[in-house]
């Protein structure tokens, strides 16, 4: 029964890796500000910032598209993350409550409807 | 004779004897502490293997021979009922404790009030070893609390810092109020079934689930994830085991969220609830909250610049990973994957205890030489503390789940089942996995870096710090070298034996 993964699990893994590669690119092309698909009209930014910050047929956006590349986003998403977790806050009673009512409000839920 | 009471006397004696034995010296104070602890380590290893070789529930009724009423057919008494699970996790729990008095022996000298310190650490250890050795629900509240109460008191004896009194009034206000919670399911499982014998109680969930139960088990399970430092109900954790001095930190971090958390979940789901309720909704319940555990603990450990403090949120994140496993094994009931899962979580717990235990013990020495546990601070300790960064470097390989240490035994079992289950889980858990490795090579660089000013005075510390550690990076290290073998010989038959449910009912009632 201990048998090492087999190849399938490889696999498996591998498809894994994939699928949340992909759903980290996406995340790094929305959280990356101005980065878009190639196509008519467009602009491809490989690094830096776009310097007259301007996406064709985005013109009403002046200013708000920076250009960077997707990569830059993502660990700019990465960063971002992990600046919101350095925020943590152990403060309030009432917040401790108010997690611990919500964790039993959610078991609650889950075992009156399935349970 | 049933050595099992003992388990409970040996302690409790020690604990109030501790004044009187203190009037006689303060050196006898410290050898009575030890040897208290180490009878009852000795216990606990006779219990275990009396289980372990006849594979047979142990039962201790309190009072009498039977814990049926006279003429009725009935528990009526407090019974207390071991099965493997719980004598290992009672060996577990006397083990790092007897460790944790050692290293206090130096570690705690320049304290003062130790009596009352090793008064509370013997109180919080039977507390545990009540928890997991009893087989009566309310029996097992009563022991909570009296584990709890010590463990508010320890956070805060350090009481000349507000680091400690914070914690531990913080602790203290909302690990009642979860208890409270705990309270309130039992109270409404004892109204609805009017039994409090888990045995009785489990026959009658099975032959008729209410509504009722349902919403106990939602209280008790939601306050068993607070004692467990889950998330989203983790902060307390971050605050408490940093602020304890650190033998203490070993055994919250150790064994206090493993009894009081993980095994009594394991405990309330599988012996009371087995199959009565729909096992992937409960299944699903847990892994929900372990997926959410392990991303969050292992990633906030990333982040922190204080050395306790990571080691406080690793322990949120490994947290998850048993859930992950006790999750596991519940929705995949009666199956392969969910043995293996089950496994893999008993496994992990014992793993963790003695890993965790180990780290906070380095966290401590480091604080004992240096004065500072702010990473920022401890850079090129390893040229001064060659053995205590060597424990440390054995104790986060082992956390990362680095073969042939043990930690990679029991994680492996847990990624295989939930790869099993479902491939999802296993990236979940693999991500989780990075994030911890991220935090302690962070810590890893910080020792091996270059020399800073303030460590150029440290040195190991002594004796009494160092052998606790030496016996724990055996132990890592003799457990990783024969995974399979403690994983077929114990921790199998341990999860097979949690999970026949039967047997537990069957070893009070008769049959």
């Amino acid at each position: 029964m201990f048998g090492y993964w087999d190849a399938l699990y490889f696999i498996y893994v591998l498809i894994i890796g994939l699928v949340i590669s992909y759903i980290l690119m996406k995340w790094g092309e929305k959280a990356s500000m101005g980065t878009r698909r190639v196509g008519d009209g467009t602009k491809v930014y490989l690094s830096g910032e776009d310097e007259d910050e301007v996406i064709p047929q985005f013109e009403h956006l002046r200013g708000y598209f920076t250009g960077r590349h997707v990569m830059w986003g993502l660990i700019r998403g990465i960063n971002r993350m992990f600046i919101t977790f350095r925020r943590e806050h152990t403060g309030l009673l009432t917040d401790y409550v108010a997690y611990l009512l919500v964790t039993v409000a959610i078991i609650l839920g889950v075992l009156i409807i399935w349970g | 004779m049933n050595a099992l009471p003992f388990l409970i006397i040996i302690p409790l004696f020690g604990a109030f004897s501790m004044p009187i034995v203190k009037l006689i010296g303060e050196k006898l104070r410290d050898i009575w502490a030890v040897i208290i602890s180490a009878a009852t380590l000795g216990v606990a290893v006779d219990v275990f293997y009396t289980i372990w070789k006849t594979n047979q529930i142990v039962v201790y009724t309190l009072g009498a021979t039977t814990p049926l009423g006279k003429g009725v057919g009935f528990p009526i008494r407090i019974v207390w009922e071991v099965d493997l699970l719980g004598a290992l996790i009672a060996v577990t729990i006397a083990f790092v404790s007897l460790l944790a008095i050692v290293y206090s022996l130096e570690y705690m000298k320049h304290d003062t009030g130790l009596d009352k310190y090793y008064t509370l650490i013997l109180i919080l250890e039977l507390g545990m070893l009540g928890i997991v050795i009893t087989g009566d629900i309310f029996n097992f509240y009563v022991f909570l609390e009296i584990m709890s109460i010590a463990s508010y008191a320890l956070v805060a004896f350090r009481n000349d810092t507000w680091e400690g009194i914070e914690a531990g009034i913080k602790y203290m206000f909302v690990g009642s109020l979860a208890s409270s919670f705990i309270l309130l399911g039992i109270a409404l499982l004892y109204g609805q079934y009017g039994t409090l014998t888990m045995a009785y109680l489990s026959q009658y969930i099975t032959r008729e689930p209410t509504l009722i139960s349902k919403v106990a088990l939602a209280f008790i399970l939601g306050g068993l994830l607070f004692k467990s430092g889950a998330v989203p109900v983790h902060m307390w954790l971050a605050d408490a085991h940093p602020a304890a001095p650190s033998s203490i930190s070993a055994m919250l971090s150790g064994l206090v969220i493993k009894a009081g958390g993980v095994y009594a979940i394991a405990r309330i789901l599988f012996s009371i609830y087995s199959i009565s309720l729909n096992i992937k909704a409960i299944g699903w319940i847990v892994i929900f909250f372990a997926c959410l555990t392990l991303i969050v603990g292992n990633a906030m450990a990333v982040v922190q610049t204080d050395m306790k403090r990571l080691f406080a949120f690793s322990s949120v994140g490994q947290i998850g990973y048993i859930l992950l496993g006790i999750g596991i094994g519940i929705a995949a009931y009666g199956t392969k994957v969910g043995d293996i899962a089950l496994a893999g979580a008993i496994y992990h717990t014992v793993n963790h205890a003695i890993m965790k235990a180990l780290l906070f013990l380095v966290a401590g020495a480091v604080l004992h030489e240096v004065g500072t546990k702010n990473l920022n601070e401890l850079s090129g300790l390893a040229k001064r503390m060659p053995l205590t960064s060597f424990a440390f470097l054995v104790g986060a390989a082992a956390i990362i789940g680095l073969p042939p240490l043990n930690g990679f035994a029991s994680k492996w079992l847990i990624y295989e089942s939930s790869a099993l289950y479902n491939p999802f889980l296993a990236a979940i858990a693999i991500l989780g996995t990075a994030f911890c490795t991220a935090a302690y090579i962070r810590v890893l660089f910080t020792f091996f870096g270059k020399e800073s000013e303030k460590v150029k005075a440290a040195k190991d510390p002594g004796k009494a710090m160092v052998i606790p550690m030496i016996l724990l990076i055996i132990a890592i290290i003799l457990m990783g070298l024969l995974p399979w073998q403690i994983n077929d010989s114990i921790m199998l038959p341990t999860a097979k034996m949690l999970e026949e449910s039967g047997k537990y009912v069957l070893a009070v009632l008769g049959g």
